[in-house]
């Protein structure tokens, strides 16, 4: 608790918050930590991000690229507006994969069509990153990387390259790089098991 | 494909083909028509889609995004893969039972096969949205307050911005839901 409070007086002296905010600042945290949430605790423990809800793309023809994921991996497009449309990795009623709490809703991706820089719920025009995500990568059933490499270039996708023993990589119509591949790849693949566990990522 | 075969009769009956050629051109028809079939149904099967395996993450300083996904999001860093260029977060189901994971990279880490950060997409994820289940409007926004981040959105569906200004979303299951838009 000592240190949060420097730090938020350290801030406060050096012009980084306000009067008003480090008062906030700390009444938030006094009282979190007399519920038994101590600041500490608050500091170390963030919220249990759980699945992605939904990725959010931006391109100049929405409707394009949305065809061509529902083409790539059979996914519906629903709540259509005049620029997007989200395409949930499955039915209505359906669960995420491994998921087992229940209001944990399906992933999804919104694609869309708008300026890069319009606002990030309500508030002001989004800020330029300086990072990007470079390249999704998405598990699919019972994935076998010569059979999808055929079933891609049968599909008329382009560019179809390997991403290791057990993933492959393709461009859509946009030129964003999507990596296709199964559960066998994961977080955990080590140096001694990358024969038989996908290291491209 | 009917009127096809009646142009070949008529081909034939003129005496324009013989009997021969007749057979073999109906037959190449039919194994043409086939094989359009098989690769039009071929094309209509594409992959069952589980989830999102992994999303790679390329920023200035790596260490710098792994720390803040690990303290804001509860992402867990897999210490065997972190080399000194990239970071596995993980978060969700276990690995390799639908279990996700954030890959923080520097610019000089590209994984093998990929563009990488220059890949010239005219497309952007320009944001990416995480499910918080469990969601207590007053726990999350003190939570992110706490960690000294400026949230703006609407209940149940907060924004900020982690340390490369990349904008993060937060949401329940409630509110940012594919059915209900």
């Amino acid at each position: 608790m000592e240190g949060f409070v420097a730090k938020q007086v350290h801030d406060y002296q050096n012009g980084k918050i306000s009067r008003r905010g480090l008062i906030e600042i700390l009444t938030l945290a006094a009282t979190t930590a007399y519920a038994g949430r101590n600041a500490d605790a608050a500091e170390q423990s963030g919220l249990d991000a759980t699945l992605v809800n939904h990725v959010s793309y931006t391109c100049p023809d929405f409707r394009r690229a949305a065809d061509w994921y529902s083409m790539v991996f059979n996914l519906d497009q629903v709540g259509a507006t005049a620029r997007d449309v989200a395409l949930p990795f499955g039915k209505k009623g359906e669960k995420p994969y491994g998921v087992t709490v229940d209001d944990v809703p399906l992933t999804h991706i919104i694609c869309r069509t708008r300026s890069l820089d319009a606002s990030a719920g309500n508030g002001p025009p989004r800020r330029k990153a300086n990072a990007v995500i470079d390249h999704i990568a998405v598990t699919v059933a019972d994935f076998d990387r010569e059979r999808a490499k055929a079933q891609l270039t049968a599909m008329g996708v382009k560019n179809v390259r390997d991403g290791g023993p057990f993933s492959v990589y393709v461009n859509d119509p946009f030129g964003y790089e999507i990596q296709i591949g199964g559960l066998r790849v994961t977080a955990i693949c080590g140096a001694e098991t990358r024969a038989t566990c996908s290291d491209n990522r | 494909m009917e009127r096809f075969i009646a142009d070949l009769v008529q081909g034939l009956d003129s005496g324009q083909i013989d009997r021969r050629e007749f057979c073999k051109t109906v037959a190449l028809a039919a194994a043409v028509y086939g094989a359009g079939d098989a690769a039009q149904a071929q094309a209509q099967r594409g992959f069952k889609i589980i989830g999102i395996n992994h999303m790679s993450y390329t920023c200035p300083d790596y260490t710098k995004a792994r720390d803040w996904y690990a303290s804001v999001l509860n992402m867990k860093s897999e210490a065997t893969r972190d080399d000194g260029k990239r970071a596995n977060l993980m978060f969700g189901p276990e690995p390799g039972k639908g279990g996700s994971f954030l890959v923080t990279r520097s610019p000089s880490s590209v994984a093998s096969g990929s563009a990488g950060a220059k890949s010239g997409s005219e497309a952007v994820i320009d944001h990416i949205c995480y499910t918080i289940p469990n969601w207590d409007e007053a726990r999350v926004r003190a939570t992110l307050k706490a960690k000294g981040l400026d949230v703006t959105g609407r209940d149940g569906s907060l924004h900020v911005y982690d340390p490369f200004d990349y904008d993060v979303q937060i949401a329940s299951a409630a509110v940012e839901n594919a059915f209900r838009r």
